[in-house]
């Protein structure tokens, strides 16, 4: 197996956004940024009107691979969990995951990707950002570069969100936009599941509201006037949306929900969480991250696994039928990822400990060649035997599977900076 | 010579290169263990160079091992417990005896019947002669308060076989009357289950051994008291004693020297003590005495233990845990 660049998908639909881009580009090659580019209504809109949207599962701390996506059953690095046969001949997955096992037809899973980084932080800062960053850098992360490229500039919904309401781990998994600036950054909520003082005072009527909107846009504006400040910039802009968002606190209340929709996701946070990320991608936010911590299972690996993947089976597969039941699915991509997986080595306290060098992760829905399994790790699971990947690979996976060429450059100055680096490229044979 | 709990200490390792779930002893040198292979391997503690010999036809971790006659009795995690003639080196039966993960088996003292105990939180008595369920004991909540699947862990007879008791991962104790399948009473332990609510969001720990005293009045119970990052199994060891009858607790045992799970529970014909086993991932093998709570000796061990078995008479125990099997003398 050998890892094809791609600079499309080959869709119809993706390849009219690509010759949209590509003969605009060349007619204003050096006179205009590929970040304006984006910029330019027409193509802009054509992406964005695809109403592309994605959900981040992200698995802090360290899901194992073996317990998941990539088992080893009989092998003295397999654990005592079995491996189950898929509703796709030939793809096995762990025993844990039943429900997932009989809807992977809309999802690939990639078991070979090598990231290197076994600590938290540094595990986390490049499954976010899909690099590292550099001394004079900052990269925006995935969500915010999906913010950037699929969210409308009107929307009245958030355009990133992420729930982290676990302690442990939370400071590795913040969102960072970069040199985008801070508009892009996410709605981050880590005391509840929904925004706290979002809502209007009682004691400030709507007109209220609006006025000291106008008087504070008014003023503001003067202000930045006559100066060049992207951050004052950002922070008009994070103003001008406020009463979009205000408007959009019923999104994050579930209670809305019907009885059986809620029962169905079941009662634990994340489920709850994920409800949420459904409603806020079909109300047209374009990235949801949704933690679920914390599964850095040194000790007790098999139980901790027992208790989180029967979550994760249970929410995930709930997820993805809730969302192709709307419709939603072809255009809405579900991700599991983590900072690193987990050694297949068993340790005396019968736990997994950090293991980057190879694990699993998996897409579903938008883009996605369903029923695939890329990559493949030894009979141990200690070394990626074909396919391996990095993470800026499999960003431009994503961003190749949602209709963004992932070697778009934006300009931070005169220099360009592509949204993957500069030798990742996309997996083709799990693109739809 | 009668094992004496003064003289506790390690006189002989073996090293294993998987990990060892279960331990019946055939004499004081033959013993079958029960592997994360998948297999119940035969081998002489005394005679290294003597061949090993395997049992093959479970298909995950064999963690339950009981002689009973001339016949092998192993349960595994496939939910199976098979029968096996040692003579002849054959699978003689096998039951498909739980839809889960069977975690312990326990021979009752007469040997007539056999407990085993399933993360489908059932508790099943057999007849050790012909494979069948003589009880079918349901007490345990498949879920816990934190809507996670629950395990049950642990069970242990009376030394009259009147009575078992079995226990779970949030520390729920049931003792059961085997004359009538009834439960008797049932006794908490909260402290054996830490749910971490807020940095991680799911659960360790879960009573993993019992024991009742001769006498019939103690019944002890072990596990792992709350855990701080329950990444690890940081927590101190711990045991509680109780008067099970008047459901009093006697004695909590929190042991500042030893981290981890305690394994094993096994009481000293006497009554007057007990051995606890267990660790993090070191080990540990304590005496303690039954009336005071006391500890009377202990000792590290090389590595997390799993399961041990008691010979008063010489005097001897064998522990198995991950990668080693450990010979002590008392």
């Amino acid at each position: 197996m050998t890892k094809r660049r791609n600079w499309f998908c080959g869709s119809d639909e993706h390849r009219i956004s690509r010759r949209g881009f590509l003969g605009t580009a060349a007619a204003t090659a050096g006179s205009m940024s590929a970040l304006n580019l984006l910029r330019e209504p027409v193509l802009a809109d054509q992406l964005k009107k695809q109403d592309k949207r994605v959900i981040l599962l992200w698995l802090a701390g360290g899901a194992s691979q073996l317990e998941t996506w990539d088992p080893k059953p009989g092998r003295a690095t397999g654990g005592p969990f079995a491996a189950i046969p898929t509703c796709v001949p030939g793809i096995h997955i762990s025993e844990l995951m039943p429900k997932m096992a009989q809807r992977l037809d809309n999802t690939a899973i990639i078991r070979s990707l090598n990231t290197k980084d076994g600590s938290h932080d540094g595990g986390a800062r490049m499954m976010h950002l899909g690099r590292r960053d550099e001394a004079t850098v900052k990269f925006p992360d995935l969500g915010s570069v999906l913010a950037r490229e699929l969210g409308q500039a009107d929307s009245k919904v958030p355009d990133n969100v992420s729930f982290y309401t676990a302690t442990e781990g939370r400071g590795n998994a913040v969102g960072q936009a970069g040199f985008l600036g801070a508009r892009y950054m996410p709605m981050s909520l880590t005391t509840n599941s929904k925004p706290d003082d979002l809502s209007r005072l009682e004691s400030i009527s709507d007109l209220d509201h609006q006025q000291r909107h106008e008087l504070r846009e008014l003023l503001s504006n003067k202000f930045i006037e006559y100066r060049h400040s992207g951050s004052l910039r950002s922070h008009n802009e994070a103003y001008a949306r406020v009463r979009g968002l205000m408007s959009s606190d019923k999104l994050f209340d579930i209670s809305d929900e019907p009885e059986s929709v809620r029962q169905r996701y079941g009662p634990s946070l994340f489920a709850e969480q994920c409800l949420i990320a459904r409603r806020l991608v079909e109300a047209g936010t374009p990235f949801v991250k949704v933690s679920r911590a914390w599964w850095d299972s040194h000790g007790q690996n098999f139980e901790t696994h027992l208790e989180l993947v029967s979550e994760l089976d249970h929410v995930m597969s709930t997820l993805l039928d809730d969302l192709k039941e709307r419709g939603m699915l072809e255009n809405t991509m579900v991700i599991t990822l983590s900072e690193f997986g987990r050694t297949p080595k068993i340790n005396a306290s019968l736990g997994r400990d950090h293991f980057a060098s190879a694990w699993s992760c998996s897409l579903s829905g938008c883009g996605i060649k369903g029923g695939s399994v890329y990559g493949e790790t030894d009979d141990d699971g200690q070394t990626v035997k074909d396919g391996e990947m990095d993470a800026g690979d499999l960003f431009a996976t994503i961003y190749e599977a949602l209709g963004i060429d992932p070697h778009t450059e934006y300009y931070l100055g005169s220099r360009p900076i592509p949204l993957v680096h500069e030798d990742a490229s996309a997996v083709t044979d799990v693109l739809a | 010579m009668t094992a004496d709990p003064n003289k506790l200490k390690s006189i002989k390792e073996i090293s294993r290169p998987d990990i060892l779930f279960a331990v019946a002893a055939l004499s004081e040198a033959e013993i079958f263990v029960g592997s994360s292979d998948f297999k119940v391997h035969r081998l002489n503690t005394q005679e290294e160079k003597a061949e090993p010999s395997e049992l093959t036809g479970h298909t995950s971790y064999v963690t339950g091992l009981e002689l009973v006659g001339d016949q092998l009795v192993s349960a595994a995690y496939d939910g199976k417990l098979k029968w096996w003639d040692l003579e002849k080196q054959t699978e003689i039966r096998s039951i498909d005896a739980h839809a889960k993960w069977i975690r312990r088996t326990e021979r009752s003292h007469d040997g007539k019947s056999l407990a085993t105990v399933s993360d489908d939180m059932v508790c099943r008595v057999w007849d050790t002669a012909n494979g069948k369920c003589l009880h079918e004991l349901k007490g345990h909540q498949a879920i816990t308060p934190n809507h996670f699947p629950s395990m049950l862990y642990c069970c242990a007879f009376s030394h009259d076989d009147r009575f078992l008791a079995t226990a779970d991962r949030i520390g729920h104790v049931v003792v059961w009357d085997l004359k009538s399948g009834k439960e008797v009473t049932s006794i908490e332990t909260p402290e054996m289950y830490t749910w971490d609510p807020k940095a991680r969001i799911h659960s360790i720990g879960g009573v993993r051994s019992l024991a009742f005293s001769p006498d019939g009045k103690q019944l002890v119970v072990g596990g792992m008291g709350h855990v701080g990052n329950i990444d690890h199994l940081g927590g101190k060891s711990r045991i509680e004693i109780f008067a099970w009858e008047k459901g009093e607790r006697l004695h909590e045992l929190i042991d500042d020297s030893y981290k981890g799970l305690t394994e094993r529970l096994v009481f000293h014909p006497s009554g007057k003590w007990f051995i606890a086993a267990g660790g993090d991932n070191a080990g540990f093998v304590k005496c303690i005495d039954a009336t005071t709570g006391e500890t009377i000796k202990d000792s590290k061990a090389a590595t997390h233990v799993h399961d041990v078995r008691l010979a008063d008479e010489p005097g001897s125990l064998v522990t198995v845990g991950h990668g080693k099997i450990v010979l002590w003398q008392l």
